[in-house]
């Protein structure tokens, strides 16, 4: 799915949070959305997601305008993961993968064979069919996550929205859950914390102060002056053994 | 794997064969235990005789006791059951907090005053019932609790959905402490003694005025409402995960939360008008319900009306075969069963 922003602004009681921003996101990528704490990731994603309403600007989607869309068929095309959602329902697994499926049911039209052929597929795509049966406040943050993504790859989305999806999770699963995530063939937004994480992505958008600073290949983007300039830390970037570039923080300036 | 999933749409079909029988028994013990004691013999007799003119000889103060008396009051009980236990699934599902009930909102309380202003301040002089009364008290107490979590959380362009959640729990609060305040000022100030002494007693439930009038309302309600909530019963799933959740998954919040509470304070508003308010029956059984049958509201819905109904003719039966010779308000028996419980919810949210 292609998504383009144009001249987007939000505000929340009357604070500007969001300001004038324009870009896009080509069909396929895997687009990385990174700035300081209040930069204005999550209201980027919420827009993105149609939780929230530009006070100014559109973001469109395959040419569509999303304030427009009707919010099921919204729900068919883009799924959002986000940052810390818990219940305290006494779901399984499997019955909160099966909430993903919610968009293509109605009050007559009931389950079929393909909302359980989705849902079975969305399990074994985050490797957790074996944890179907399991009860959702039996589960770990890092498990639960994956169950996030299971239960938004069920919505079969052509666009995937994950606010800082690694959050609280320990090294082995923050590695394993973008693994998962870079290996989808479907349009991916992805907030991160991490810098290191974020050169993984095609392109990445800097936040700052709710503009967007600048957007590029990781490459290009996380240099020492921006990051001296937007996070205010000083860093190198030097050649992991692999080759991969790496950035390495000394200090706060 | 479909395996797993199988049970889930296959378990409530049987239930739903067995719901109306178990109802139906149900009512026909609360019309036989009683403090006459009439055999079930006779019930059924008197049932034939006013359903199909069967023609048995049976006692005519015996058949007025169960025709007039005690068939209507097990019904509007049954009614009066589930309808409040699907209030307490739907604000418990929508709101996201464990201790949402009809009470809690205000709805009860707003009830209340309407009901009290009607018949001991005298407001509409006459031209207004009590039942209308009281409706128009739960709305009004339910649109001040709207008004004054919407101020709370900070107007529609507002902070996330499960802020505004948390708002209206403590403006509902806030609304029920104003409303009940206000009944009490309105019974102070104007009621004499046997109308205070009265009012009490509707205050915390009663169901002795019931008759075959109150009947369709409570039903028509309570039918309703079910009807409603297992429409909508994909829609209160989707909240598992709170608002933004409900509505990244193609949920109109905004729509949904507005109509089914509408519902809810329509629905609390006729069965406190003729039945005064009966507290923990909305708080209580739903969260027994989520024990036993899941969260998933295909099958809570169901499972939680006819549950209601059940507790609520046991708790009618009980109030008036407890205390030879006097009635008690049914809000005293389920306040006695509730409040443990309502302990035992907390005390277990506590632990998780």
């Amino acid at each position: 799915m292609k998504i383009e922003v144009q001249a987007l602004s939000a505000r929340v009681h009357r604070t500007p949070l969001l300001e004038d921003m324009t870009f896009r996101i080509e069909p396929g990528e895997l687009f990385g959305l990174i700035g300081p704490n209040g930069s204005g990731k999550s209201t980027l994603m919420r827009c993105l997601a149609g939780l929230s309403r530009p006070s100014a600007g559109r973001v469109l989607a395959d040419g569509a305008d999303l304030k427009r869309m009707p919010a099921r068929r919204r729900a068919r095309r883009i799924a959002f993961v986000e940052q810390q959602a818990d219940t305290t329902d006494r779901l399984t697994v499997r019955n909160a993968v099966e909430l993903g499926r919610t968009p293509y049911l109605s009050p007559l039209r009931g389950w079929s064979e393909i909302d359980d052929a989705a849902v079975s597929d969305a399990l074994k795509a985050v490797e957790m069919t074996a944890f179907a049966t399991r009860l959702w406040h039996t589960l770990s943050g890092g498990e639960r996550q994956r169950v996030h993504i299971a239960r938004a790859l069920a919505q079969a989305p052509e666009l995937l929205l994950l606010d800082e999806p690694t959050n609280h999770l320990d090294i082995r699963h923050q590695l394993s859950l973008l693994d998962l995530v870079g290996r989808l063939p479907i349009t991916r937004v992805i907030a991160l914390h991490d810098l290191n994480q974020a050169t993984a992505c095609d392109r990445i958008g800097v936040l700052r102060g709710g503009r967007l600073f600048a957007t590029g290949a990781p490459s290009e983007v996380l240099n020492e002056t921006l990051l001296a300039e937007v996070f205010g830390v000083a860093a190198t970037r030097h050649a992991a053994p692999d080759g991969a570039p790496r950035l390495h923080f000394s200090h706060a300036l | 794997m479909t395996v797993v999933a199988a049970p889930l749409r296959t378990a409530p079909r049987r239930g739903l064969l067995l719901a109306p029988v178990v109802l139906a028994l149900t009512i026909l013990a609360g019309t036989a235990i009683g403090e006459t004691r009439l055999p079930f013999i006779t019930v059924l007799q008197t049932l034939a005789n006013q359903l199909w003119e069967a023609g048995y000889p049976v006692d005519r103060i015996d058949a007025g006791i169960i025709w007039s008396y005690r068939l209507p009051r097990a019904i509007v009980a049954a009614c009066c059951g589930a309808g409040l236990a699907l209030t307490g699934v739907v604000l418990q599902a929508l709101l996201r907090n464990p201790l949402a009930d009809p009470y809690l909102m205000g709805l009860s309380a707003g009830a209340s005053t309407g009901a009290v202003l009607v018949t001991v301040a005298g407001v509409g002089g006459g031209a207004v019932s009590m039942s209308l009364g009281a409706l128009g008290g739960a709305l009004l107490a339910f649109g001040c609790v709207v008004v004054l979590a919407h101020a709370v959380s900070g107007g529609a362009g507002g902070g996330r959905a499960t802020q505004a959640a948390a708002a209206i729990i403590l403006a509902g609060i806030a609304g029920s402490q104003m409303f009940n305040a206000l009944t009490a000022f309105v019974i102070a100030r104007s009621a004499n003694a046997e109308q205070a002494r009265g009012i009490m007693f509707w205050l915390m439930g009663n169901l002795s005025g019931v008759r075959w009038e109150d009947v369709a309302s409570c039903s028509l309600v309570s039918i309703a409402g079910v009807g409603l909530c297992i429409w909508h019963r994909r829609g209160l799933d989707a909240f598992s995960f709170g608002a933004d959740g409900a509505a990244s998954l193609g949920i109109n919040v905004p729509a949904l939360r507005g109509s089914l509470i509408t519902a809810t304070a329509i629905m609390v508003g006729v069965l406190v008008s003729k039945v005064g308010a009966i507290g923990f029956v909305g708080l209580v059984v739903p969260h027994a319900m989520r024990f036993l049958v899941g969260a998933r509201h295909d099958r809570l819905v169901p499972a939680s009306a006819l549950a209601g109904a059940v507790f609520l003719v046991a708790a009618d039966v009980i109030s008036r075969v407890i205390v030879p010779g006097q009635v008690l308000p049914i809000g005293v028996v389920t306040a006695l069963v509730g409040a443990p419980a309502f302990a035992l919810i907390l005390v277990r949210g506590a632990r998780r």
